[in-house]
């Protein structure tokens, strides 16, 4: 019986700690490595999209995810784990909209997924998600971001990296964020960021991109309002992107 | 014998239609009238409708009966109509007989024996009559369509009747109005001639917003001394 | 909708906003209160106003004013006007099939911007979100009448409050089955001022 406690979910070890919370944990830092960046008139997410195999068609998934108009998610971890929680997320928008008529503020949403992921950490039969995430959209100062641990633990941040390179990105941010920083200029760190630990060459098919903004809408009245929309950019956006930085 | 599964025979099989018809229709509008001291003013609009197609934009449903008196009626046009026609028979009769007009309470009375002399197939119109008295001051009568009948300064019927109505008792009749201007508003049921007339205007265009049945044009008829003058004011047609 | 009768209205103005309501609590023709409630202080801006079954409007209030106080702890932030509108709005049409018999009427300033907001909608929640007034109850043709006529665009608090006051009084003492004094609340970014008019009682 080396450890006891590693296998019960919801069993504490003496230690006061829930292992299999930390071994989730351990799995998202073996993922690949996403970035998120506060500007000020906008947020930017990021992430490498890394195969197996260069037989992979890569342009027919998505790691980047619209949760609603306004919000945004990258993950790092398990695929299949974050496909869940972005569908969990999306169903929570949608709720929120049915009620209010208007998307989530972040905050709330954020604590929606939150309140998933705890679940998983607590119920029987269950395992904890193998993901972290980064959730990107606007709370009621203006641009926010925030990451969600297995655990349901969630941390608001100016400028944040999670996954493999997590330790390195975050001293290159540290080193680099300016609060500032305007969102063209944080497409280039968060690229720049991803940059530090990259295998092979970056182009415009191998990373993605989310922001999301102020923009013109129309209100229900027909008049120009401004409006939070979080787009994920273009192959052809992040080639520019791409090409501006040398 | 008889078979509990039904008709025994065969072939088509002809049943019984029944047609209902229904004498009454309403076909819409509404009428206002405001008496003063030395005029009354009797307005309608001319729209015509029927469920929510509209027949008419020009049907007058106020009429000029003789120099004193203008009725207005409201509900069913073709009642209306006709007991319009008969009521300038029975004027023109009168003054046959008795060789002079006919004074508006003698009308007013006439209006409420005719209509009750249809209570068990009532004409479907709602009836105001207004006319200057013989001392020239202006009344209004205003009539259900049986006959009941009430003298009043001021009186409202038809579709926006319910609109109206309590405009008028601020307006017209002063309630909860604590500060006056007397020059201008003149006393509870007798303000001046202008006023009243600003008043039966903004009475029906705010009418017309609301109402589906009000619209097209306002007829006003104006009584004084001198004989009846007729004023049309367009209305939204829409 | 008949059964009780109520009035209720709400006009917007420049900079303020006035919901006013009468007082009677009745069974048909049978008037039982002079004192009833019918508007409810959701949170500092806003109001809401109830015209319909009393018991519904009693009920209904108390669930609207559980849902606002849940929302205001859980986003840390007082409830707009609008959201407020939806919010009753979803509340009405989950009993699609079974509903509140409550015609409500909103009011209120944006807690930010101060921007005046008045709403109302039909007993399953279809919302009318007007720019000059809403009206709601059984003397609802009286009120429109009396509104189209008197009111006018940018009234400030002092001719706001005459100007619905009027349209109250009026429009109640044409309608048997509402009245009996009313209410007026006259809502700006600094203040707000209520006052009991008194009616005719018959």
């Amino acid at each position: 019986m080396v450890d006891r406690y590693s296998f019960s979910l919801t069993t504490f070890s003496p230690q006061g700690k829930l292992v299999q919370i930390e071994h989730a944990l351990a799995a998202v830092n073996q993922g690949i490595t996403s970035v998120g960046i506060k500007a000020t008139n906008g947020i930017v997410i990021a992430t490498e999209k890394k195969t197996p195999s260069p037989l992979v068609d890569i342009s027919s998934f998505d790691k980047v995810s619209r949760v609603c108009d306004s919000i945004g998610v990258v993950y790092s971890g398990m695929g299949p784990d974050a496909r869940l929680l972005v569908n969990e997320a999306r169903k929570a928008a949608q709720k929120y909209r049915r009620v209010y008529a208007q998307d989530p503020p972040l905050p709330i949403l954020v604590k929606d997924v939150a309140a998933v992921m705890q679940e998983y950490t607590q119920s029987g039969g269950v395992r904890p998600f193998g993901v972290s995430l980064l959730i990107a959209g606007y709370d009621h100062h203006g641009p926010a971001l925030y990451q969600v641990d297995p655990s349901g633990a969630f941390f608001p941040w100016k400028a944040t990296a999670i996954g493999k390179n997590m330790i390195s990105a975050r001293t290159f941010l540290e080193k680099r964020y300016s609060p500032r920083l305007e969102i063209e200029d944080a497409v280039h760190t968060a690229i720049l960021t991803l940059k530090e630990g990259f295998e092979g060459v970056m182009d415009e098919k191998n990373i993605e991109i989310g922001v999301a903004q102020m923009q013109e809408g129309m209100s229900r009245t027909g008049e120009k309002v401004q409006e939070v929309i979080f787009r994920v950019l273009t192959p052809l956006e992040v080639r520019d992107y791409l090409a501006n930085l040398s | 014998m008889l078979s509990a599964a039904g008709p025994t025979h065969a072939g088509p099989v002809r049943i019984p239609m029944e047609h209902g018809f229904s004498p009454y229709t309403d076909n819409g509008g509404t009428t206002l009238a405001i008496a003063g001291d030395d005029y009354v003013i009797v307005a309608g609009d001319t729209r015509q409708s029927e469920g929510y197609s509209i027949n008419t934009r020009y049907c007058p449903k106020v009429f000029k009966l003789d120099n004193n008196c203008v009725l207005a009626t409201g509900g069913m046009a073709a009642d209306g109509q006709n007991l319009v026609r008969r009521l300038k028979q029975s004027i023109e009769q009168y003054h046959h007989v008795h060789a002079k007009t006919m004074s508006p309470s003698a009308l007013a009375q006439l209006l409420s024996v005719v209509l009750y002399g249809k209570r068990h197939f009532p004409y479907f119109v709602w009836n105001t009559l207004g006319g200057l008295d013989a001392d020239g001051s202006g009344w209004v009568y205003s009539y259900d369509p049986v006959g009941n009948v009430e003298k009043r300064k001021w009186a409202c019927a038809g579709s926006a009747g319910h609109l109206i109505m309590p405009f008028l008792d601020a307006k017209i009749g002063h309630h909860h109005q604590s500060q006056i201007d007397a020059k201008t508003e003149g006393k509870p049921g007798s303000v001046p001639f202008d006023t009243a007339m600003k008043y039966t205007k903004d009475a029906f265009t705010s009418a017309t917003e609301r109402d589906i049945y009000t619209g097209d044009l306002l007829e006003i008829f104006v009584i004084r001394k001198s004989g009846v003058t007729v004023e049309q004011i367009p209305l939204k047609r829409d | 909708m008949e059964y009780n009768g109520s009035a209720v209205m709400a006009m917007k103005g420049d900079g303020c906003v006035a919901i006013a309501a009468d007082r009677r609590f009745g069974v048909q023709a049978l008037t039982l209160g002079t004192e009833f409630q019918k508007i409810f202080q959701m949170n500092k801006y806003t109001f809401v106003g109830l015209a319909g079954l009393a018991s519904d409007v009693i009920t209904l209030s108390d669930q609207l004013r559980y849902k606002v106080k849940m929302y205001e702890l859980r986003e840390e932030r007082p409830i707009s006007p609008e959201t407020f509108a939806h919010l009753a709005s979803s509340s009405l049409y989950e009993k699609r099939f079974g509903p509140w018999f409550v015609e409500p009427i909103i009011a209120g300033l944006d807690p930010k911007t101060g921007e005046p907001f008045i709403a109302s909608t039909d007993l399953i929640g279809c919302i009318n979100f007007a720019k000059d007034f809403v009206v709601s109850g059984t003397a609802n043709s009286q009120m429109y009448g009396m509104c189209e006529s008197l009111w006018e665009p940018n009234l400030g608090p002092e001719d706001l409050f005459e100007t619905i006051s009027q349209a109250m009084l009026n429009a109640i003492d044409r309608d048997c089955i509402a009245g009996w004094g009313a209410v007026v609340h006259v809502i700006t970014k600094d203040k707000i001022v209520t006052k009991h008019l008194k009616g005719r009682m018959d």
